[in-house]
């Protein structure tokens, strides 16, 4: 009988130590953290940032895999591979939302957690100091004069640039002639080399290009810092124009265990009060922000349809 | 003056001890990694940007440049050795690397490949660090249709390879050229031939063909012969050439790296389609040009000044401008960013000790290169002697490895398993494998510039621009002599 009240005493010990050590103990191993380019593309370095940043808060080190391929289809489907223990986060951007349209995949928006929303870089026209026509109005100007025949550079058709661009046309008025290339930094070449008109990404793209400047930008209010003097569509007369953006966040499979999601909800919490998180966005031309699940997940699929419009209006999907 | 003061300040970043293991160690891993098919200089950089993350600025892109120049060498000395490109460019470097050692001369095969890469190397540099802004602004001024005429000039020169048979050469550039329609189209977006696989999304991956192409193949070609028996490849001598060989060979390598800095400069061109066409301009240009093919000096010393010379014009765009030149310069770039650094005037500007420093240690590293690679010259040399029946298994393997790891997807592997039955097929009947890595590399850049230009400005932009009008023409004719040379022999 004491043997017997011993060993019981024995197993409650330990159940109770099992359930302690589960209870709010995530992480318990490093977090993978899936990044769809190779080392060195801007979301790579935005994910290292993180990595580095997230060490003040956390004892748990963020180890960044690369996964590439079909623009983040790749990377997207190896999430969903794996079980959903929260061991495995995943950096994404807006333009994964329309590779998962434009390529045809099966992916799903439910499938995944969209988790955290961090940054929200607004969409901008860019132009060449150089060259005569470098304002919004000489834009809009020769536009008409050339009658559907502007050339504006960017990169790949069906991306969030061209969706810009188009809009952007829509919303002024005017024709002009998407010139795709095969990326943004080719793409700015050409316009640095007077191959067109105007450019459409972000402001940071001009940083350290002192040849570029941004002619507007699609953001309801201006900038700080050293775009502070750049001028918003609603300033130069173009209204409902104020909110295209590319947005970069993070996201898991869905169902992950709650005490992950609490772990992730504190961290991104800090990380978005962090002053050299914010420093080091800012310096993009960025806005820092902190959008979570659910205004995240609205936005995630408000872009799908958006995409799926876009894409078949100009033929790329059926 | 002010460019001798930068370059002193270059000179003194580089003082000490730590910055010259930087730059060995980066050399070393440069060499190790472009040998190793599959890691290609872009991987083999990008391997290292996490690893470079925790260092200073300064030190860290020593070490990804150093690596960056030591890659595009290292790729040579498995193409001359067993016939297997380690860098896509070195697929150019086989034509006559192997046939030296198939003929026990990989000695001088690999001696000039690394002269040739020294010299190559330094003379991007130095036209790098003389004129990158003049340079970088008249690149940007190279519209569609020029940059359309460049690529087909590159198509061209298929007409150097067929080694008699154009019509053969022919068929296998334009099954290159067939490959690289598969995949996302470049201008609408429209995915095509991928039959709903993500993995063909964005098309054929090169590396595993490449493998596929000219490694696997010939493993399956022993097999075929099923001869393995315990002797070495061949009986090779380690003898360099002669100082009288160099000597002769030294207006091929000058013009190679000429031609090589002047193509590296053009973003999208880069190290592959400079080998090719300065291969081209060697052959055309050369007293002996039966002799390549079968083993010429001239040809590994026209592959090789080349492919090197074009990492110091890659690095134009990207340092004059911010605007990558190459597949590696875009890692590069992240790099920069990683340290919180924008490439482009202002960093020479706000940052010179970054920028000399890094133009300081390409000359130091290619110094490094040409001692290290001589002492591993006589190492690598070994491989030769090893016996079949464990060489041609340990290539397999290495193949299998090397095209998992440019993206760790099994789908490359199958990839590269395919391209080695092709390539095994092409070999068997006759046809050069060499065209259908040029078709490759240069579809989508044809296929994009010609329709952008189209869309840009109309069918007449292609004639109407002279840059454009002039290379096509020396592309009309560069491809039609050998043609109307071969009739005219058929006809005596």
């Amino acid at each position: 009988m004491k043997t017997f009240k011993m060993l019981f005493l024995a197993l409650t010990l330990v159940s109770m130590l099992l359930v302690g050590t589960s209870y709010g103990a995530f992480p318990k191993k490093p977090i993978k953290l899936i990044v769809y380019t190779k080392p060195g593309g801007a979301i790579d370095v935005f994910a290292r940032k993180f990595q580095k940043i997230a060490k003040k808060y956390t004892d748990t080190t963020f180890v960044v895999v690369n996964k590439t391929g079909a623009g983040g289809v790749v990377a997207m489907k190896h999430v969903l591979s794996k079980r959903a223990d929260g061991y495995m986060l995943a950096a994404v951007t807006r333009s994964n939302i329309g590779k998962m349209v434009s390529s045809k995949s099966n992916l799903k928006v439910d499938q995944f957690n969209w988790m955290a929303m961090m940054v929200s870089d607004p969409e901008a026209v860019i132009t060449n100091r150089n060259q005569a026509i470098n304002t919004w109005a000489q834009i809009v100007a020769d536009a008409k004069a050339k009658g559907g025949n502007q050339l504006w550079v960017g990169p790949a058709a069906g991306g969030n640039d061209h969706i810009m661009a188009l809009k952007t046309w829509q919303k002024a008025g005017i024709k002009a002639k998407w010139i795709p290339y095969g990326s943004g930094g080719k793409a700015m070449a050409a316009l640095m080399g007077g191959h067109g008109v105007a450019y459409v990404g972000n402001p940071g793209d001009v940083i350290g290009k002192p040849d570029l400047k941004v002619a507007a930008i699609s953001s309801k209010n201006r900038l700080t810092g050293k775009f502070a003097n750049v001028p918003t569509f609603t300033e130069l007369g173009i209204k409902n124009h104020d909110s295209e953006i590319m947005w970069r966040g993070f996201m898991t499979k869905k169902g992950i265990p709650a005490e992950a999601q609490t772990f992730y909800d504190k961290l991104f919490a800090k990380m978005n009060s962090d002053s050299d998180w914010q420093g080091y966005i800012q310096n993009l031309g960025a806005n820092p922000i902190f959008y979570k699940q659910a205004k995240f997940t609205s936005i995630v699929k408000n872009d799908r349809e958006v995409f799926t419009n876009t894409l078949k209006e100009i033929g790329a999907i059926k | 003056m002010d460019l001798i003061n930068n370059l002193l300040l270059g000179f003194s970043s580089l003082a000490g001890w730590q910055p010259i293991l930087i730059i060995v160690a980066g050399v070393i891993l440069g060499i190790i990694a472009g040998a190793m098919p599959g890691l290609s200089p872009s991987t083999a950089v990008a391997l290292l940007v996490p690893f470079s993350y925790t260092m200073e600025p300064g030190m860290a892109l020593i070490l990804l440049t150093s690596i960056y120049i030591a890659s595009n060498y290292g790729g040579s000395i498995t193409a001359v050795l067993i016939n297997t490109p380690g860098t896509p460019s070195a697929a150019v470097t086989t034509l006559d690397g192997y046939p030296l050692t198939q003929k026990g001369e990989a000695g001088k095969g690999l001696g000039t490949a690394l002269v040739a890469s020294t010299i190559g190397g330094a003379v991007g540099v130095l036209i790098l660090i003389l004129f990158a802004v003049p340079l970088a602004k008249i690149a940007l001024q190279f519209s569609s249709a020029d940059y359309f005429a460049l690529a087909l000039f590159g198509l061209a020169t298929v007409a150097s390879m067929g080694s008699g048979n154009i019509a053969k050469a022919l068929i296998a550039i334009l099954f290159g050229l067939l490959i690289k329609t598969i995949g996302i189209d470049p201008i609408s977006g429209v995915s095509r031939f991928t039959f709903g696989m993500d993995e063909l999304y964005d098309g054929f991956n090169l590396i595993p063909a490449l493998i596929g192409l000219f490694a696997v193949s010939v493993v399956f070609a022993k097999v075929e012969e099923w001869k393995m028996g315990s002797k070495g490849l061949v009986e090779v001598s380690n003898k360099l050439p002669s100082f009288s060989e160099f000597w002769k060979i030294k207006m091929t390598i000058l013009r190679s790296s000429v031609i090589g800095t002047i193509i590296g400069i053009f973003p999208g061109a880069g190290a592959t389609i400079a080998s090719f066409i300065s291969y081209d301009v060697a052959k055309r240009s050369s007293k002996t040009p039966e002799q390549f093919g079968k083993g010429s000096l001239e040809g590994v010393a026209a592959a090789e000044g080349a492919n090197s010379s074009s990492v110091g014009g890659a690095l134009v765009p990207l340092l004059a401008l911010g605007i990558p030149g190459s597949a590696t310069d875009a890692v590069l770039l992240g790099a920069f960013m990683l340290h919180d650094l924008n490439p482009g005037p202002l960093l020479f500007r706000d940052s010179p000790e970054i920028v000399y420093g890094i133009f300081t240690s390409l000359i130091l590293a290619n110094i490094i290169m040409l001692i290290l690679g001589l002492y591993g010259n006589r190492a690598f040399i070994k491989v030769v002697s090893v016996p079949a029946k464990i060489m041609y298994p340990m290539i397999l393997a290495i193949a299998i490895i090397g095209s998992f790891a440019v993206n760790g997807s099994l789908f490359d592997v199958a990839a590269c398993i395919g391209f080695g039955v092709i390539g095994w097929l092409f070999k068997r009947f006759g046809y050069p494998v060499a065209p259908v890595v040029l078709g490759i590399v240069l579809g989508k850049m044809i296929e994009e510039n010609y329709r952008r230009a189209v869309m840009m400005h109309g069918y007449s932009s292609f004639f109407m621009d002279k840059v454009s009008l002039v290379m096509l023409s020396l592309a009309a004719i560069s491809f039609i002599y050998p043609i109307i040379k071969q009739l005219r022999k058929k006809n005596k």
